[in-house]
């Protein structure tokens, strides 16, 4: 077994591990992400905080886990709305050719000729800042899902023109398969493992934007965590000195994103 | 004092009150959705109940004349193509209109700020480039798999960072903006290149050069360098639009007074007319960034 498939596997053990933690993180800790113990803010670590707590006294650890839930859940979902996306529209163009082609691929290279975080706090500044904490993680993960897939878009686009342009899409013509059994029999099988590539590089791509939108404070807000504001608190310098727990958090994003780096399929595994 | 003034003065003194921003919630959205006023009023009302309706004409403090100033102000939009066609023509003379939430013209506001995010985002570009680039060539020239398993390493570890981290850190080094910005955009630039001095080294002219004994160095520069200078310029246009996404939060946590900052400013103030104009500025710098960047490298590869 090459190096390569060893650290694969590692790392899918890893995000499993992670993942399954945070989905059942009612049964991991007795404490819920809300709650308070006003008299040991700041906390260092102990027994009953593993992380210790931060400045409103609640428990690292907890919101640790439940941030990591947000996170890790909601991150592929806008990468699965991104993808689904950047499919429908890349198919589009790369299948219809002609003026269909020109317009899309035209609105792909507008949204990527702004930077994406200027267009995310743009859009996000349109939304009220004070929303319910729920609404303001659909909010912040549905943005991201909306705005990611231009770039998803030229891949799939490539892909869908170079087999319109293949001999068994010729041959499937001829022999009278209507347009729509084309595109479900010939050209989504074979763009399957470039969309599901695209989906496993915007993950964390999309948790890092998180991350940063919501250190800005423009992302999920309190008292809901998810890792972009339970970073906020490396803001603290004494507090971060005093308790090394708080770089849980960044510990954690830093070693999903090396494990979704490490899983990305490479182009042999496309095939 | 006269009526606008007593106006500007009631409005700001509740413009950090949560309340009044809040508020205003549905107007500035339906504002943002159709092109920050562009929808002539009445179809927008037609549609959203409540719009055009601004809470501090309920405020019992203003007098008549002052409701009657903030509802003249509701009523000044032309329709969708006179205001456009007013907002092209004023930009055209430099004037952007009025931020919100500072109250003063976006254009100084530009002018003020530009030349800061400028310096920075050049000084990291230049950062960057020459660190990615040399590492690369290092990495070719003279690394084996040691040196090339390191530096990927510390790439996918730079790259597995936020860059709001990688501000903060910045902050308590008390090191410069541009190098914060520099460090976000390096891993991206390396792999970019590495992968492309790779790929470049693995073609037949090289491998046949290299049979003929032709020495390392020469080959980099003849073989490997000339044929992917076309890509590498494309990906200096790439830069700009890059560095100046990364100078949001870096401006933005390590106080340093950009465009940056100004965005996020505009972003937790909702001062719509303020970061829809940046938003288009920036995307006007990057769009002339990759055109250049374009045609250079149509230039190099001998497609012009």
């Amino acid at each position: 077994m090459s190096v390569r498939k060893r650290l694969r596997i590692i790392a899918a053990f890893l995000l499993c591990g992670i993942f399954l933690l945070a989905i059942a993180a009612e049964l991991v800790t007795p404490y819920s992400y809300a709650q308070q113990f006003r008299e040991i803010p700041n906390a260092s670590p102990s027994e009953l905080h593993p992380l210790g707590t931060d400045g409103l006294g609640r428990d690292l650890f907890s919101r640790l886990l439940y941030g990591t839930r947000v996170s890790l859940l909601l991150a592929p979902a806008a990468a699965l709305l991104s993808t689904l996306i950047a499919g429908a529209l890349g198919g589009a163009a790369g299948f219809l050719g002609g003026w269909w082609e020109r317009a899309i691929l035209a609105m792909a290279d507008l949204s990527m000729a702004s930077p994406l975080l200027f267009v995310l706090i743009a859009l996000r500044a349109i939304l009220p800042l004070n929303v319910a904490p729920l609404v303001s993680v659909i909010a912040t993960f549905l943005i991201l899902g909306l705005l990611g897939w231009p770039s998803s878009l030229r891949v799939i686009w490539a892909a869908t023109r170079n087999i319109r342009n293949s001999d068994f899409l010729l041959l499937a013509r001829s022999t009278g398969c209507g347009p729509m059994r084309m595109i479900f029999r010939q050209i989504f099988p074979n763009l399957r493992p470039g969309l599901f590539a695209q989906f496993w590089i915007s993950i964390p791509v999309f948790i890092l934007t998180e991350a940063t939108l919501s250190m800005l404070g423009l992302g999920v807000s309190e008292p809901m965590p998810s890792w972009g504001n339970l970073l906020r608190g490396l803001e603290d310098f004494s507090a971060v000195t005093s308790n090394p727990g708080r770089f849980a958090p960044l510990v954690m994003l830093t070693l999903v994103v090396i494990c979704f780096q490490i899983i990305l399929p490479s182009q042999e595994d496309l095939g | 004092m006269n009526t606008v003034d007593k106006v500007l003065v009631i409005h700001e003194g509740l413009a950090d009150d949560q309340m009044v921003r809040n508020s205003r919630a549905p107007a500035a959205f339906v504002d943002g959705a159709y092109g920050c006023r562009g929808l002539p009023r009445r179809d927008v009302s037609a549609i959203f109940t409540g719009y055009g309706v601004d809470e501090r004409e309920l405020d019992p403090r203003l007098s008549q004349p002052s409701i009657e100033w903030i509802r003249s102000q509701h009523n000044r939009d032309p329709g969708l193509i006179r205001y456009y066609g007013k907002y092209l023509g004023a930009a055209v003379r430099g004037d952007f209109g009025t931020s919100e939430s500072l109250h003063r013209p976006i254009s100084q506001l530009l002018a003020e700020r530009f030349h800061v995010t400028l310096r920075s985002v050049s000084l990291a570009v230049i950062t960057a480039w020459a660190a990615a680039f040399a590492l690369a060539t290092l990495s070719w020239l003279f690394g084996g798999w040691l040196f090339d398993l390191s530096c990927t390493l510390i790439s996918g570890f730079m790259l597995s960072l936020p860059a709001a981290v990688i501000a903060l850190l910045f902050v308590y080094l008390r090191a410069p903006v541009f190098l914060a910005i520099a460090v976000v955009m390096f891993p991206k630039l390396f792999r970019f290149i590495h992968n492309l001095l790779s790929h470049a080294s693995e073609q037949p002219h090289v491998l046949a050069a290299r049979a003929r004994g032709i020495a390392r160095p020469q080959i980099f520069l003849r073989h490997i360098l000339a044929p992917a200078a076309a890509t590498l310029v494309a990906l200096l246009g790439t830069s700009a639009s890059m560095s100046f996404g990364t100078a949001v939060p870096i401006e933005a946590l390590c106080d340093s007074a950009g465009i940056g900052q100004l965005a996020w400013y505009a972003a937790i103030n909702r001062d719509l007319p303020l970061i829809i104009n940046l938003t288009l500025i920036v995307t006007l710098i990057t769009v002339a960034c990759n055109s250049f960047a374009d045609y250079s490298s149509k230039l190099i590869s001998g497609e012009i």
